[in-house]
């Protein structure tokens, strides 16, 4: 399961990042606050694909397919 | 520190930590500000306001000091410069206090930086003003303990402990010894850093979900299928309309106060040339121009408030998808609609948008949305053809449609380029991720939304009115002499204007429309200007009729004037958006290709528009 399969008002945790993850990304989501360990919730799923948001302790996040499926959670 | 040279202090934090509004209210200065990551793009420089010896630096936001993207490396290495050429004497670190845990990390990377470099740190736990709003606590005496260095709380927008920063500041001193909570020994790793400022705010931080969970809600409501998609057209109508039924009566009044004035000096000054100079150019050229300063305020103001508030961010992710399609991203959304006030401001916010590639293409599209230098004109034209009624029992006003299609125009040109040339290349379809922080909705704080908007009107009136002054000035004299203004066509101007007639006749416009074209492309309002001044001076009898009623006296076909509407829409008058997207994308290149193409793509619009309604009508 990746972060993007997270269901509106669920967590869960963060086991690793995508192998193909570049460098700078993984870097960047780990200072947000994304990084294996961290339980992250998905407070909004809007329809038609549009990007979900993410809340990481006490900030939230708008991310899209394209990262958030590259997230891997337990 | 130095007694003799100004005091130099750094503000620096990640963005949207409120940084620039705290800028402000120390320097007094007007550092734009908004509700979204990363407005900031400039270091801003200022001295404060109680003691002039002391400079504030604002640096742009950043999320690290390991910076990953271009604009982000810039921020950092300006920051590095600082602090290893010894230009600084003390770092001011602002965090957001409602966001202690993501400002920790950050705060605990410049802890370590100025550690190195044996630079004073002040933390000052921003917004403040929040949580005293709803009672809750923050232990800035346990945190300053914890990292040994002091920790302020202040608001930046109500101005709370400002007055301790000056002495806070003289007081630090530079940390001697990296945080480490049990006493481990510190390593660059991401995650114990952020274990370390994810503990600190635990213990030290506000407790409780309330501020979170009030965003939440309102992220249902503006974000959900069907309420969400409602409520964005509803803001965007509202953000439309206003600019047209708020300023309104603004404009009303400073054209009666025009009329007022105009009657009162021309009555005291005999007839003759210098009469006939302060009618025309003054009054027909300068005059018709000013009209139109309350609408740039109400636009600037409205745009502000909705940048203020926190929901442009809401509005990028409900872009995002549809914006794909036309090979932009959700990011462009913040530029173009900033364009909608003014290109410039928009092209400095795509900086926002961190893929080259789609910053590029959102390059493409800024120039083509319709800027307030364009209501000028739109306004003008639609006034002198389409009839001022109004349709459905007074709902729908004609005028209003028709300013609103071309509004719409303008919008859809903009993605229909962007459309096709992310279509000519694999490169320009690559994307980056999207990830985007979600401010805190807010209240919007007016004294700098209306500074803002005044300074705006007023750089318009101060800048653009130079301009026009000018040019309405040169082009009186062109059109007057030699023979006093007795016959426009067969003045000077009257002659060059007939040699480049054939460009603009097949539009069915005389020469008179082509001058004001030519003259346009300095800036798109010196149109209204240079064409008040032309008419002022054939209309022999010096009667002040409003331009748009002598545009319909001279018995100008629909056909033409909605072929100039279309050429206003699409062609790229404005030297002051080149310059800055030279100085932004580092060469001229762009800029000569847009300002070119768009030429040539506004001319065969115009032509084809005026033939369609030829045909039609």
């Amino acid at each position: 399961m990746t972060l993007w399969d997270l269901t509106q008002g669920t967590s869960a945790t963060i086991s690793a990042f995508a192998g193909s993850i570049e460098a700078g990304y993984r870097t960047r989501l780990s200072e947000l606050g994304f990084y294996p360990g961290e339980t992250i919730a998905c407070v909004m799923a809007p329809s038609l694909g549009a990007p979900k948001l993410y809340r990481v302790n006490n900030t939230v996040y708008s991310l899209d397919d394209s990262i958030a499926s590259m997230i891997e959670i337990d | 520190m130095p007694p003799s040279s100004p005091t130099k202090i750094a503000l620096i934090g990640s963005p949207n930590s409120g940084k620039s509004l705290l800028f402000n209210r120390l320097t007094g200065l007007n550092q734009k500000v908004a509700n979204f990551p990363g407005i900031t793009v400039d270091i801003g420089a200022g001295r404060s306001l109680v003691d002039s010896s002391t400079e504030y630096l604002d640096f742009p936001g950043v999320y690290s000091l390991k910076a990953i993207s271009g604009e982000e490396k810039l921020a950092v290495d300006s920051f590095d410069k600082a602090l290893d050429t010894g230009h600084l004497d003390a770092v001011i670190c602002v965090v957001d206090a409602t966001r202690l845990e993501k400002g920790l990390i950050f705060a605990l990377q410049v802890l370590e930086a100025c550690r190195r470099h044996n630079m004073p740190l002040l933390i000052a736990a921003n917004m403040s003003d929040v949580l005293e709003l709803h009672k809750i606590p923050l232990d800035t005496h346990g945190l300053a303990a914890a990292l040994k260095v002091p920790v302020l709380s202040i608001s930046g927008k109500t101005g709370i402990g400002l007055e301790q920063i000056p002495s806070a500041i003289a007081s630090a001193t530079a940390p001697t010894e990296a945080y480490a909570p049990t006493g481990d020994i510190i390593t660059s790793d991401d995650a114990l850093v952020h274990r370390q400022a994810q503990q600190l705010a635990k213990q030290y931080g506000p407790k409780g979900d309330l501020l979170i969970n009030a965003q939440t809600r309102l992220d249902r409501f503006f974000l959900h299928s069907w309420v969400g998609g409602i409520s964005f057209f509803v803001i965007m109508y509202l953000l439309f309309q206003s600019i047209f039924t708020w300023a309104a009566p603004i404009m009303d009044g400073v054209e009666s106060l025009l009329q007022v004035i105009a009657d009162l000096v021309l009555a005291r000054v005999p007839a003759g040339m210098a009469s006939d100079f302060i009618a025309d150019a003054m009054f027909g050229g300068i005059g018709a121009f000013l009209v139109f300063v309350p609408q740039i305020f109400v636009l600037t103001l409205v745009v502000g408030m909705l940048e203020d508030s926190g929901y442009l961010a809401r509005a990028a992710v409900i872009c995002h998808k549809p914006l794909r399609v036309f090979g932009l991203t959700g990011k462009s959304f913040i530029p173009m609609l900033s364009s909608v006030a003014c290109a410039i401001p928009g092209v400095y916010a795509a900086r926002t948008v961190d893929s080259p590639c789609k910053r590029w293409l959102t390059y493409l599209a800024i120039p083509l949305m319709p800027c307030s230098a364009r209501l000028p004109v739109y306004t003008l034209l639609i006034a002198a053809f389409i009839p001022a009624q109004k349709a459905l029992g007074g709902l729908i006003g004609w005028q209003g449609l028709a300013m609103f299609g071309i509004y719409v125009f303008g919008i859809i040109c903009a993605l229909l380029v962007t459309a096709m040339v992310s279509r000519s290349s694999a490169e320009l379809r690559s994307d980056l991720p999207f990830v985007l922080e979600m401010p805190p909705y807010r209240l919007p704080s007016w004294r700098p939304l209306l500074r803002n908007a005044w300074n705006r009107s007023k750089h318009f009136v101060t800048k653009a009115g130079k301009v026009i002054f000018i040019v309405t000035v040169v082009v009186w004299l062109l059109g007057y002499f030699p023979n006093q203004g007795a016959s426009l066509g067969d003045s000077w101007l009257g002659t060059l204007g007939k040699w480049i007639e054939p460009v603009f006749a097949p539009f069915g416009l005389d020469w008179k429309y082509g001058v004001a074209i030519l003259t346009s492309f300095l800036a798109r309002e010196v149109f209204v200007g240079t064409l008040g001044t032309l008419f002022g001076i054939e209309d022999a009898d010096e009667n002040f009729v409003s331009l748009s009623q002598q545009i319909q006296d001279s018995g100008l076909p629909l056909s033409s004037g909605a072929a100039l509407l279309v050429f206003f829409a699409i062609a790229l008058q404005c030297v002051s958006t080149l310059a800055v997207m030279a100085k932004e994308t580092g060469s001229w290149r762009l800029p000569t290709q847009l300002f070119v193409s768009y030429s040539i793509f506004a001319y065969l619009a115009a032509l084809l528009t005026y033939q369609l309604v030829e045909l039609l009508v």
